[in-house]
């Protein structure tokens, strides 16, 4: 894993590493990449993936409300918030 | 150096379910902030998603109007990325299996009709909103449309200029609207429309790079962030630069595209199937059941307003191209047999009132019940036409039904011999000069023995017998 | 009169009875629970809101439900409206649920009382209880030794009698494992038979919920209510329930169960490998017939959860962004940096790791050979379980090749020392299949714990299985000397 990559994987995880533990994090990501990559040893060819272990169809609800909206204590639990919204810094788009 | 352009277009289509995708909460246009958001829809820790089954009867309706084909078996994939409307830091939306594929839409160009065909559409979830300049140095998000069903329909890169983007999409428009999919209301953005645009030399087969104008909710700015955009492309590369694949943003204060603040590296995002809703199946019988309540589409309405209605050609296909027309054609007919009276008037008064007042008749205060009283008021002599435009009038500002208005305003046509004869007795007897006058041959001054016995009567006399009773009275 | 070990059913008697009322158990529960703190199993106590319940549910006169007045503790992921919920993170240490989990309200209408939530390694992550953020908890066989994990605080106070049961969750073992080194019973059930609804998601695909107790009775007694289709979780089971106590007596004479030649048992530690063999005796002495199975690819199960469960949770937990809820650090330039300043001072290492771990392998040009490739791999290890449960009716392994360690003396250098010793009871997450962890006596002075894997929707089977072995023996009725504590 060069540094390039953990870069870029750390931004999409919107994570950053402290300088001073980088290199044993990814020493750390590199001996779990080794350990995932044993799965290269197993022939799944014309293997259908098992996203999950129920093989059944998803239930499908009716179009009819059922609120339970909690506006107030939605908001509370937020950072930043005020009557009616979540706030968060200016964004620029 | 002659440039053609090539288009390709990204609908989205907010569905006109009453509740979201994935949750119970209501989709309900314009309510106040954070109110149509259920646990679900806040993102909050230990909440999951369930399907609303509308929603796929609705993308199915869609995609077998189109010709496509409908899969069956769908499933739902995770688009991740992370932004402030975005509660769960992904999207649900399908990738690799969506319910629609292929199909094609017929458009109106200057050289006749063209075909575009659509490469797929697929269901996701809206996110929520960002108001950015209300609150100082903050944004204020509003979770209301996250979880709103979207059908996301991508059309092939085969439309060829701006116009062409406009019909495509006045069509799309046309169909979701009359497939009662969407109620297709842009100002509400329940349309809206993402423009990839790149531009080559004529003849050229490999597309130049292409740079994708996001989240166009009018007719009019597709028309002019495209032009702004070939524009733009034509000159960076005439002038021997490269255009850059990037996204931008139409702003119709200034009329140009910008680029959207990026951050430097590129989005990534991580699609994978959604480990929490399983692949969705729609069953044979559901299909068939889409397929018996079909609702009708502009070609049959026009077809069947021609047919059953007499309408002529034209006026057919006036009132069946709009859905909000057809369905008040539809219910006016229940309630009145003068058809072609309706269709005129339609057509006419009530089609130049919306267009100044910029409305669609269902925004109006006019009900189909009300017009249909009015038409039968014509039809049965109660008011002339003269009135019945006053009383239209009044209609539209008030909402009033037309007996309530002639009632409340005394407008009922005089139409019995006795009473007219009357009125009709005293103008002659006051306007000694001018019975002479068409006495001695000036036939025109019927006009205004017709005029004054109108006056008299506040233009309440049935016109024909005036005329019948003066011609008698006046010809001696 | 003392509380303290006792059974769901003798707690029940003794309300019943009239000699305790759910009040006054419950509050003695609580000076229980306060007098051992020192274990640190609970994160947040429900005090006032417990004793509330216990009074209403002394005030009411119907007894339909064996857990009505019993106290239970919650495992830290379940959301408990108005109830701290913090998944042992800094992330989520103020956040309080506006709603219930599915399958916490279902103990709670049964009339049971939460009179707290246990700690856990940080969101699921671990098997240790290290990576709490409210600290380690202490094993009550010894101190300064580790519960196991995640589920280590319910482990815990299960095994100091502070409770006789309490809720955890099992995504890779963490059950089962903290049964195992506490020397209690766990059991996770089918995937899909408990909802997931309100149970904060690590990896959707291999979560479930399940009871830790004293007793295999206990267990069901607890599963029974938790168990139940969910129209809000569209992954729970629409099955019927049956009654898990009806057929937990009958007779185990005939048992097939099947021994993985795959785990090469010959490996593990003398000493495990003697109690393992002594329990295959017991259940030899009870009729059970033992056959040699073959799962070929289970050698893949580590390395194939390892991609699963971080890509699914470097996902699921993308939602801890600090705008709605939770931690949001201080002094933020703009948005990207509130997002990465909140998630890195709000999460703790381990987590990190994982999704790390897990972005990598949805990536694109990695997603193929990692995630994509792992579930296919699952696929093989599911087929591996069918092919053998048509000539067996259970597996058997021990829970852990290991028993419970000093902290900090294990995986500290390398994460993956610590992966490695789940190879026992991951394989039935990635299956979906049941599986139940009871104790089976002592390497050390610390208690090891004999795994039975059952076929899809089997938990009947399992619990019968695990409470004949419990009839015929008295590992689970030992108890810690908590002398340390």
């Amino acid at each position: 894993m060069d540094q390039e990559t953990v870069r870029t994987i750390c931004y999409l995880a919107r994570l950053e590493i402290d300088k001073d533990k980088a290199e044993k994090i990814e020493n750390e990501l590199e001996a779990i990449i080794n350990l995932i990559g044993g799965l290269q040893a197993f022939d799944t060819e014309n293997i259908e993936p098992l996203y999950s272990p129920l093989e059944q169809k998803a239930f499908k609800h009716e179009d009819i409300e059922n609120s339970d909206n909690k506006k107030d204590e939605f908001l509370k639990n937020a950072a930043a918030s005020n009557d009616d919204y979540f706030l968060v810094p200016r964004v620029v788009e | 150096m002659t440039w053609e352009t090539v288009i390709g277009l990204e609908t989205h289509v907010q569905l006109s379910t009453k509740t979201k995708l994935f949750s119970r909460a209501s989709t309900t246009f314009g309510k106040s902030p954070n109110t149509n958001v259920n646990l679900i829809d806040c993102g909050l820790p230990g909440v999951l998603p369930s399907v609303n089954k509308e929603a796929f009867y609705k993308a199915i309706r869609f995609g077998m109007a189109v010709g496509s084909k409908i899969n069956q078996t769908s499933i739902f994939d995770r688009k991740n990325y992370f932004y402030a409307d975005l509660p769960k830091g992904y999207q649900i939306t399908q990738m690799d299996l969506p319910i629609v594929l292929g199909g094609k839409i017929d458009i109106e160009t200057d050289s006749g009709i063209k075909t575009i065909n659509i490469t797929r559409a697929h269901l996701e979830e809206d996110a929520g909103k960002s108001i950015h300049d209300e609150f100082d140095g903050f944004s204020a998000i509003d979770l209301n449309r996250a979880g709103t069903p979207l059908l996301e329909i991508v059309s092939e890169p085969e439309i060829s200029n701006a116009k062409e983007a406009v019909s495509y999409m006045k069509a799309m428009h046309q169909l979701v609207t009359f497939l009662d999919v969407s109620d297709g209301n842009m100002s509400q953005g329940s349309l809206r429309c993402d423009a990839n645009v790149s531009i080559r030399k004529k003849g050229d087969s490999k597309l130049g790079t292409r740079t994708e104008i996001k989240n166009i909710n009018s007719f009019k700015f597709i028309e002019k962030a495209i032009n702004f955009e070939i524009k733009r492309q034509v000159q960076v590369l005439e002038s021997g630069g490269n255009v850059i694949q990037e996204t931008r943003l139409y702003d119709s204060y200034k009329d140009e595209t910008r680029p959207m603040r990026s951050k430097e590296f590129a989005n990534d995002y991580r699609y994978f199937p959604e480990p929490d809703l399983l692949p969705v199946v729609i069953s044979d019988s559901e299909m068939q059941e889409i397929k018996d309540h079909f609702p009708e589409l502009p070609k049959e309405k026009k077809a069947r307003y021609q047919k059953e209605y007499g309408l002529a050609i034209y006026d057919a296909q006036i009132i069946a191209s709009s859905k909000s027309m057809a369905d008040f054609f539809d219910a006016a007919v229940q309630k009145t047999k003068n058809y072609i009276l309706l269709s005129n008037w339609l057509i006419g008064e009530i089609s130049a009132f919306l267009n100044k007042e910029t409305i669609e008749i269902n925004e109006s205060k006019l009900s189909a019940e009300n017009v249909a009283v009015l038409i039968n008021r014509i039809d049965d002599q109660t008011i002339s036409g003269k009135i019945a435009k006053s009383i239209f009038e009044e209609m539209c500002s008030s909402g009033e039904s037309p007996d309530q208005i002639i009632e409340s305003k005394g407008l009922k046509q005089i139409t019995d011999d006795d009473s007219i004869e009357k009125v009709v007795d005293e103008v002659i007897a006051n306007n000694p000069d001018q019975v002479e006058g068409y006495q001695s041959g000036k036939d025109k001054l019927l006009g205004f023995f017709v005029g004054q016995v109108m006056k008299e009567t506040q233009g309440k006399a049935n016109p024909q017998t005036v005329n019948k009773i003066l011609k008698e009275k006046l010809t001696k | 009169m003392s509380i303290q070990y006792k059974t769901i059913s003798q707690l029940r008697e003794m309300i019943d009875a009239k000699s305790i009322s759910s009040q006054e158990l419950v509050k003695e529960t609580l000076k229980l629970a306060e007098s051992l703190k020192e274990l640190n199993c609970f994160v947040t106590m429900n005090k006032d809101e417990g004793i509330k319940k216990a009074i209403e549910v002394d005030g009411t006169n119907t007894s339909n439900s064996l857990l009505k007045g019993i106290p239970l503790a919650q495992k830290d992921l379940f959301c408990t409206e108005g109830l701290r919920t913090t998944c042992s993170s800094k992330i989520l240490a103020d956040f309080v649920p506006p709603y219930t989990a599915t399958a916490v309200e279902k103990l709670e209408n049964a009339g049971s009382i939460t009179i707290g939530k246990t700690n856990m390694d940080e969101f699921a992550m671990g098997s240790s209880n290290e990576t709490s953020f409210f600290g380690n908890v202490h094993n009550p066989w010894k101190k300064g030794y580790v519960p196991g994990g995640s589920s280590g605080g319910s482990a815990a106070a299960v095994a100091a009698g502070i409770i006789p049961a309490a809720t955890g969750t099992d995504t890779g073992g963490s059950i089962r494992q903290p049964a195992a080194h506490c020397g209690i019973t766990g059991i996770k059930p089918t995937y899909g038979r408990v909802s997931r609804w309100g149970m904060i998601a690590f990896a959707s695909s291999l979560d479930q919920a399940g009871p830790l107790a004293r007793s295999a009775e206990d267990c069901a007694i607890l599963l029974n209510e938790m168990s139940g289709y969910d129209p809000k979780d569209t992954t729970c089971l629409n099955v019927e329930n049956t009654n898990l106590l009806q057929s937990i007596n009958q007779p185990i004479k005939g048992l097939k169960i099947g021994i993985v030649k795959e785990f090469n048992l010959g490996d593990l530690k003398a000493e495990v490998q003697i109690r393992f063999e002594e329990s295959k005796k017991i259940y030899e002495s009870l009729g059970a017939e033992f056959v040699e199975i073959s799962l070929p690819s289970i050698s893949a199960s580590v390395p194939t959860y390892y991609s699963i469960a971080p890509a699914e949770c470097s996902s699921n937990l993308s939602r801890f962004d600090g705008v709605r809820f939770g931690y949001r650090a201080k002094d933020t330039d703009d948005l990207n940096d509130l997002y990465i300043k909140s998630r890195s001072e709000g999460f703790g290492d381990e987590v990190k790791r994982r999704i790390l771990i897990g972005t990598y392998a949805l990536s694109a040009g990695y997603y193929d050979a990692y995630y994509k490739k792992a579930q296919q791999v699952r696929r093989l290890i599911k087929n591996d379980f069918e092919v053998a449960f048509r000539s067996i009716d259970l597996i058997m392994t021990p829970t852990s090749p290991g028993t419970a360690f000093a902290f900090g003396s294990k995986g500290v250098q390398n994460p993956v020392e610590l992966y490695l010793e789940d190879l026992f009871t991951i394989s039935s997450n990635l299956a979906g299949l049941p599986a139940i962890s009871i104790p089976h006596g002592k390497v050390n002075g610390l208690p090891v714990g004999l795994q039975l894997i059952g076929n899809f929707l089997k938990e009947d089977l399992l619990l019968n299985a695990a409470h004949i072995f419990q009839q015929n023996s008295e590992f689970h009725l030992e108890r810690p000397s908590m002398e340390e504590f």
